[in-house]
């Protein structure tokens, strides 16, 4: 599977970013060249000099090092976030198939009551009122995503639930349990991985969106989305400000989207050709 | 959405009654899966409220007051009934457009919403128009047009704006704008009784910046339309009996072609209705996501839940308008089958 995503150059180039970003979240907090936080009131509001390669920002501090800093809270927020949307989403999405009409009802008018949530007003309600804390900001995002990995597995499971080698398996006195994860699991699973590829993306701009308001991570902790906050309120003196952090949020967002695009579609070749 | 499908293929039988009854159907089915959502997702609201166990009579009632002033405040304010029965109370007053009164300023939350939710819907309503109407162009072109340097454009554009967040589209509008080309305010609201085109200028950033993930979205999904529907037979047929390339296009195909692309539009009105905070936020806009993030802030829990329960109701609306919509489109395209 990996080589054949592989074949697509735009999934390659996708890797590599995601390869940088990985090692951003990893070692960025080590490989800053400044504290994140310490606050230098001689050099204000600078532009990029040698020192400071992004320049500093309204209170004197190194941008530079406060990206670094921030990309770990930005990345695992996100991958946090799929994370609880997986678990709380395919796990009641399969069950739906397989255990009765009552069970599935429920099930579906909850995810209907979800979808018609607006997403971040209640993301942001959710976070706040419980406490405001990166913890809480994961599980609103992980809830309200919840939707989208549901339906995901639900169709895949729909997709094979009546196949007759299921049929011959219940025959043979294989248990619901047993059937899902021989049979269903393996068509699940690539369908999940895709958008689960592609919402680590969104769950991205989401918390950046958060943070951008102060919602999960509280000042002075640098993130991607809060650096661009701090830019805004300094645009007249700094216009290139939000460049450096929106630059690095738009990279990883469409590398996600074209690693899930390129996943798609061996998938897709896989079926019209089979082997 | 599932909803809009099921609904759509009940009334396949519904050809043979009046169109009107037919679509007097449709509205009965939406609702009906509207009602129950409404509840579910005004319940989620509530329990939101439960869970975070705030209480304010303790703020209310001042570092001096003794427990009985602060079990009184928490009588008066209802907080001392079982969790069923205060859910039952809070949904009544809801019923009666009552949402209960700040817990900071006392102020009614219908008065602070209301204050603030043309901003909202200003911003909302002109997105959904911009998204509305730029999607249907793009997709036209792309779609009527496929191969061609439009069309690949367009996809392209399509392709780029999905992995753009709306707030750093603000940004390079702002930039361009407002600072190099100094057309249009960076910040601030002017409403519209005061001034239509100071108006129109104070949100048209903000509403564009909200607008291109659905243009996006909705061009994508109505190219996918027109070229499926565009290969049918009946296209040929219309070609050959001599009908001119726009009537086929836009009275025979375009509703058949539009099912997918108005579906994704209803999915996108609870963004859009939320994606409106972090744009009031960046054009410093008192609307109401920023009241509700404000609120949310602050523990302000009526206010908090006034909000999310009116963006509900205006989800469910566009909801059933898109359904309509839906249903009047659809009998075109059974009769085919």
């Amino acid at each position: 599977m990996i080589r054949h995503v592989l074949r697509y150059p735009s999934a390659r180039a996708a890797c590599l970013i995601l390869g940088v970003v990985a090692v951003l979240a990893t070692a960025g907090p080590a490989l800053a060249p400044h504290d994140p936080l310490a606050q230098d009131t001689a050099a204000l509001l600078q532009g990029p000099s040698a020192v400071h390669w992004l320049g500093t920002d309204a209170l004197g501090r190194d941008v530079f090092s406060r990206l670094l800093a921030g990309s770990t809270v930005s990345v695992l927020a996100s991958l946090l976030s799929v994370a609880v949307g997986l678990l709380l989403g395919v796990v009641p999405g399969l069950l739906s198939v397989f255990l009765g009409k009552r069970f599935e009802w429920i099930n579906l008018r909850l995810i209907d009551a979800l979808m018609m949530l607006p997403f971040l007003v209640f993301a942001i309600a959710m976070t706040a009122m419980l406490g405001n804390g990166l913890v809480q900001a994961m599980f609103a995002v992980g809830i309200l995503i919840t939707p989208v990995f549901f339906r995901v597995s639900r169709a895949a499971a729909l997709s094979v639930a009546n196949a007759e080698y299921i049929e011959a398996a219940r025959l043979m006195g294989a248990s619901t349990a047993s059937v899902i994860r021989r049979h269903v699991l393996r068509k699940v699973v690539p369908a999940v991985a895709v958008s689960a590829a592609s919402m680590t993306g969104a769950c991205l701009s989401i918390v950046a969106s958060l943070t951008f308001l102060g919602i999960g991570v509280v000042p002075p902790d640098p993130t991607w989305g809060g650096l661009l906050a701090t830019d805004l309120a300094n645009l007249y003196d700094r216009p290139f400000g939000p460049i450096a952090p929106a630059l690095l949020i738009v990279a990883t967002v469409w590398a996600l989207n074209a690693l899930a695009d390129a996943m798609r579609d061996t998938g897709t070749d896989n079926k019209e050709k089979p082997a | 959405m599932t909803a809009a499908i099921d609904s759509s293929r009940a009334s396949v039988p519904d050809l043979r009654l009046g169109h009107a009854k037919a679509l007097l159907r449709q509205v009965g089915s939406t609702l009906g899966i509207a009602v129950p959502v409404f509840f579910v997702a005004t319940l989620i609201t509530f329990l939101l409220g439960v869970v975070s166990g705030l209480d304010p009579a303790a703020a209310i009632a001042g570092d001096a007051a003794s427990p009985k002033t602060i079990a009184r405040i928490r009588a008066d304010l209802g907080l001392d009934l079982p969790m069923p029965l205060q859910y039952l109370h809070w949904m009544g007053e809801v019923l009666r457009g009552d949402l209960g009164t700040s817990w900071f300023n006392g102020v009614p939350a219908s008065e602070l919403i209301f204050q603030r939710l043309p901003i909202s819907l200003s911003i909302a309503g002109m997105a959904l128009l911009a998204g509305i109407v730029g999607g249907t162009a793009l997709g036209l072109v792309a779609g009527v047009r496929q191969g061609s340097r439009l069309d690949r454009a367009t996809t392209l554009f399509a392709a780029v704006v999905s992995s753009l967040p709306p707030f750093v589209v603000a940004f390079l509008l702002i930039l361009i704008f407002s600072l190099w080309l100094g057309w249009l305010p960076s910040s601030g609201y002017v409403p519209f009784s005061e001034d239509p085109a100071g108006w129109l200028a104070a949100i048209s950033i903000p509403a564009v910046a909200l607008s291109v993930d659905v243009v996006a979205d909705i061009a994508r999904q109505l190219r996918t339309g027109l070229v499926g529907e565009l290969s049918e037979n009946y296209v040929t047929g219309a070609v050959v009996r001599g009908l001119s390339r726009r009537r086929i296009l836009f009275v025979h195909v375009l509703r058949n072609a539009a099912g997918p692309a108005l579906t994704v539009l209803a999915l996108k009105v609870p963004m859009l209705i939320g994606g409106a905070v972090v744009t009031e936020a960046i054009f410093n806009m008192p609307g109401m996501g920023k009241l509700a993030a404000d609120s949310a802030l602050r523990g302000d829990v009526p206010v908090v839940q006034g909000t999310l329960v009116v963006s509900i109701l205006l989800i469910l609306a566009c909801n059933l308008c898109v359904n309509v919509l839906l249903g009047i489109l659809q009998p075109a395209s059974r009769r085919r089958n």
